[in-house]
């Protein structure tokens, strides 16, 4: 987009190095392996020169210089400590400054071990120092969160934490107070630390001001193991290193990745380690005898084996597998069983869209999404579903790009966007509005007109597009239109990779189309002729079957449908209906009465694999710690399983495995044909109210278990969100209680009357502590509901915890 | 709470409107000094108010309250004496000049508040006046070449209610007043606003 800024050379430490004009003297040294002390310096935050640990001298200036703040220019000679004894005495003389209020109390500091002070001060610090007068003292850790604790003490007020809150999440609750000697990091009284964003500014306070309540006199950097996953918490696709100290997980921190996740991680990331050391967790095969009994893992594949021959057997997957696990399970289901009934999704896009994304026909990463000028974000609240794409849609807008949001609830991206509400299932309505151009003189035109113009535009559509069978292809319709790029924004860490290994009951790995010959042959080229070329049932028509009595076994792979089918009804008539459920899972929670069989699965840090981010990067984790008991990585089940029935899978090991991926997964063209979408309007319907759900970052789901922290920072009760005029026509208060009523249930909920809902609709998390959204649910995540104030709060209620608005804090 | 009447929300957001569209918190400081004069000081209810018409968090709001000496956080008196101890000032008997004022007002020790509430006596910065040093303002008007005899008799006139010239201008009247002036709000405005007086210290944060 921008041109290239011109080549500046200039000489450090007598060599010679060439960077762009507007480098900084400090990433230029970094460029010839010099390294300059610092500490307020972050390459992703903007330079602030608070600490002034990295002087250098200039030749022909008079004074020293700090690099962090210091543009390169031609011929420009630098000294640093290297090759300066100036240099070197200012950041000697610095150094002492910084320690004169430092506590030294590293032996019972978190950070001891591995503290940029410590390090620097012991590399180029002074070792003994000359203050002699009492130090200041404050009251010592104050929390800012239940995540966060600050010690004054120890800051140096680099003010790298304030500027991550100001510059990258834009959540600025904390900032500096006061001034002088008694400047401080603080927050406001009242105020919490409400951001998904927090731990970032732990891992990124260059000494142990800020530490994270969860590791707090937990271990020191060289009593733990440590590996580089990939956080499966969701699609962005986080890089992180595990570290785990006597076999259990004690920490997570972000690994720098500019193409991924910059430096940062949400708190979900950071702080949801736990789950697969809760008490839950189940490490033995188990068969149903008189009860459920541990059994060896052939006994258990075995039985599984023998139930299933000859039977009707189907699969249902959940978000967290592995590439490698989906895509072995997309072979086991279709060579070994001859079945196409499998399915991974949640929310059903269908169309064009979910099939060039399954191919990795569309290519947008996050480097386009920070490059764009203009982002259009439809049916997706990026902070809640994929909180990494939130910062880079962030860092974008202060690039300059254009941001708008197409949803039915205004999202935390709207200090830098602008939102056209609508009701939910009217997204394609207003996607078709925008392609048209908009009315004369409405927003969509306006909108319209400034994504035509924009160079480099980007569509990123989420999954409550899902809720409208065509919407989703009007809006590559419109990428198309605008020549703008697309992508198909999944929530789930797992999601991306399912779809494209063909964990999917049309889509063969690849994208290819089970029901196209040409496209089927290509697959069995490779896993020998498939046993049909019907598509199979999805996810929701598998439940039905089951409930019907159609299907004979039934395969649960890391999904508990009572929880994450939207349709606790259904879901509950299929386990009671079904007669055999095979469980595969890190635990078995409240499947526990049905699974006729489990299968121990090993958690994402305890094996080697890939995961697919939504732009559709596959990137390997790698194993911080051996499987679990007797757990074993998913794909090692289901090549168990191909063997016991008989019908090998092929691959003993993940290279062979891997081996077959790349030849069916490597990015495929498309031709792209007319969508089922024909421009004539797409239909709507209009409810008296429509519910919509999705679910927030911190919730009840399984792999935030054991995060108590977390939870107490950032988890909300379930809650019923009103626009006012809604709220006044059906009586409703902001802070009172409302019964919300579908076809599939009712609950009592605490009202928020907020203008941030679309009017005409009405927004319950998914799972939040209080309601488990999927029993209002029949199979869409949205419903027609009805809304009645109910006095004082009534039966549903759940006993007073403190349930009120954000708004209500005195 | 709300601290400030309709009256003076409409001026706020008439002080507001002054600023250029997504540039509304460079109106943080006129409106510091609007809930200033309500208040006699600023609360946190009036940090969040400011917060809540900018629609900043009130940490930011803080940030830049706390940095500026003429905003005041803690219970504060009618009479805000300044007494520059800086080099100059210093040089020609500040810190007598200080301990002086401190007396006459009646402010205990390690507080600034006096016991009567009518005076709050702080040391300043630099009062860019150093060639008649030393200085002291009252409410940030200054007096010049103070003493410790002059320093008393200041507070004593203030006491018995008189308004003493200051150097260049006319005396600027009590503590919420001038935080109106600054606030660039006519007194007239909202007036009636309920009366808080300053009463024990609190604690430091
Ligand atoms: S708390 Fe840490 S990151 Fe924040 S200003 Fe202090 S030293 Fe810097
Ligand atoms: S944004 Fe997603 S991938 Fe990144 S740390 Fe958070 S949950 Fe994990
Ligand atoms: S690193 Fe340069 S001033 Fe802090
Ligand atoms: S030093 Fe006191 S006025 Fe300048």
């Amino acid at each position: 987009m921008s041109v290239e800024p011109e080549p500046v050379t200039l000489t450090i430490d007598g060599k010679e190095v060439t960077v762009p004009t507007g480098t900084l003297v400090i990433r230029a040294a970094e460029q010839l392996g010099i390294e300059i002390p610092r500490f307020c310096d972050h390459p992703f935050l903007d330079p602030v020169g608070a600490c002034r640990q990295c002087y250098v001298e200039i030749e022909g200036q008079r004074k020293l210089f700090t690099a962090c703040t210091t543009e390169v220019a031609a011929g420009m000679v630098v000294h640093t400590q290297n090759t300066s004894e100036l240099a070197h005495e200012g950041q000697v003389a610095n150094l002492e400054f910084l320690l004169i209020n430092h506590p030294l109390d590293c032996p019972i500091c978190d950070r001891g071990g591995e503290c940029p002070l410590q390090d620097q001060t012991m590399a180029f610090g002074p070792g003994e120092s000359r203050y002699i007068e009492p130090k200041r003292v404050y009251r010592k850790p104050i929390p800012l969160s239940p995540l966060v604790l600050l010690d004054r003490e120890r800051c140096v007020l680099c003010a790298r934490c304030t500027r991550f809150c100001d510059q990258i999440s834009g959540d600025r609750f904390i900032e500096m107070f006061a001034r002088g000697a008694g400047q401080q990091v603080a927050i406001a009284a009242g105020e919490d630390f409400r951001s998904p964003f927090s731990g970032n500014t732990i891992q990124i306070c260059p000494v142990g001001a800020l530490t994270a309540s969860t590791y707090r006199f937990v271990a020191r950097p060289f009593d733990v193991h440590v590996a580089d996953g990939i956080c499966g918490h969701c699609s962005a696709g986080c890089n992180v290193r595990v570290d785990v100290r006597r076999g259990e997980v004690v920490r997570v921190l972000a690994r720098d990745n500019a193409e991924v996740n910059d430096a940062w991680i949400c708190d979900k990331g950071r702080f949801a380690f736990r789950a697969a050391d809760g008490p839950g967790r189940v490490t033995t095969p188990l068969i149903r005898e008189r009860g459920l009994e541990p059994a060896s893992f052939d006994e258990v594949l075995g039985r599984v084996a023998e139930w299933s021959r000859g039977a009707r057997v189907a699969f249902l997957t959940g978000g967290r597998l592995a590439d490698e696990d989906a895509f072995a399970l997309s072979k086991l289901a279709r060579v070994a069983f001859g079945t196409n009934d499998l399915d991974h999704r949640r929310a059903f896009h269908g169309g064009l869209a979910e099939e060039l994304e399954a191919a990795s026909a569309l290519r947008v990463t996050y480097r386009d999404v920070e490059r764009a000028g203009a982002i259009l974000v439809v049916g997706l609240d990026a902070e809640q579903e994929v909180p990494i794409l939130h910062l880079r849609i962030r860092k974008a807008a202060r690039r300059g790009a254009r941001v708008f949001v197409v949803h039915s609830r205004e999202t935390r991206l709207s200090d830098v966007a602008e939102h056209l509400l609508c009701r939910p299932g009217q997204e394609g309505a207003v996607l078709e509005r925008l392609i048209e151009g908009g009315a004369a003189g409405s927003d969509e035109e306006r909108v319209a007109r400034a994504l035509r113009t924009a160079e480099g535009a980007v569509v990123l559509a989420g999954s409550l597009l899902a809720e409208h069978p065509l919407a989703t292809d009007v809006a590559l319709r419109l990428s198309r239109r605008l020549g703008a790029g697309f992508a198909l924004v999944p929530r789930r860490a797992g999601d991306r990779g399912a779809l494209r290994a063909g964990v999917h009951p049309a889509l063969l790995p690849g994208g290819r189309r089970l029901a196209v010959a040409s496209e089927r042959a290509e697959v069995e080229a490779v896993w020998g002729e498939l046993r049909s070329s019907e598509p199979g049932r999805n996810g929701r028509e598998i439940l039905e079957a089951c409930a019907r009595r159609e299907i004979d076994v039934l395969f649960l792979v890391g999904v508990d449908p009572l929880r994450d089918v939207p349709d606790a009804a259904l879901a509950r008539r299929a386990l009671e209906n079904v007669p055999v459920k095979v469980v595969q899972s890190l635990e078995l929670g409240e499947l526990e009465p049905y699974a006729d069989a489990f299968l121990p699965a090993a958690a994402l840090h305890e094996r080697e694999g890939h995961l697919t981010t939504w732009e559709g990067r596959s990137q390997r984790t790698r194993p911080v710690r051996a499987p679990a008991g007797l757990s074993r990585p998913d794909w090692e089940i289901f090549a168990g399983l191909a063997e016991a029935v008989g019908a090998p899978l092929g691959f003993g090991s993940v290279e062979e495995l891997r081996e077959e991926m790349e030849a069916l997964l490597a990015p495929r063209e498309v031709s792209e044909r007319p969508t089922a979408w024909v421009g004539a309007g797409v239909p709507q319907w209009l409810d008296e109210v429509t519910l919509f759900t999705y679910p927030l970052l911190v919730d009840e789901g399984r792999l935030s278990e054991g995060a108590s922290e977390l939870k107490a920072a950032l988890e909300e009760p379930a809650f019923v969100e009103v626009h006012p005029e809604d709220a006044e026509r059906l009586h409703l208060a902001d802070g009172g209680w409302a019964r919300v009523r579908t076809g599939a249930g009712e609950a009592t909920l605490p009202v928020r009357v907020s203008s941030r809902v679309a009017q005409g609709s009405v927004f319950v998390p998914f799972n939040q502590p209080g309601l488990e959204a999927n029993r209002l649910l029949s199979g869409r995540f949205t419903a027609a509901a009805t809304l009645e104030a109910v006095p004082g709060g009534g039966e549903g209620a759940r006993g007073g915890e403190g349930i009120a608005g954000p708004e209500a804090k005195t | 709470m709300a601290v400030l009447t309709p009256e003076l929300r409409a001026e706020a957001e008439r002080i507001k409107a002054r600023y250029p569209a997504g540039r509304e918190r460079s109106a943080i400081m006129p409106l510091l000094y609007l809930v200033q004069s309500v208040e006699g000081r600023v609360t946190q209810d009036g940090l969040r108010e400011v917060a809540s018409l900018l629609g900043i968090t009130t940490a930011e709001v803080e940030a830049v309250a706390g940095f500026y000496t003429m905003i005041r956080l803690r219970p504060t008196g009618r009479y805000v004496v300044s007494v520059c101890t800086n080099l100059a000032c210093a040089l020609r008997g500040a810190r007598g000049v200080l301990e002086a004022a401190r007396r006459t007002a009646g402010v205990p020790t390690d507080g600034e508040l006096s016991e009567d509430g009518l005076f709050t006596v702080h040391e300043e910065e630099c009062l860019a006046a150093c060639d008649a040093a030393p200085v002291v303002a009252v409410n940030f008007a200054n007096y010049d070449r103070m003493t410790e005899a002059t320093v008393s008799e200041l507070i004593e006139a203030l006491r018995r209610g008189e308004e003493p010239p200051p150097a260049r201008g006319p005396f600027p009247g009590d503590f919420r007043l001038v935080s109106r002036l600054l606030a660039g709000v006519p007194e007239s405005v909202g007036a009636g606003a309920p009366e808080a007086t300053a009463t024990a210290e609190e604690p430091l944060r």
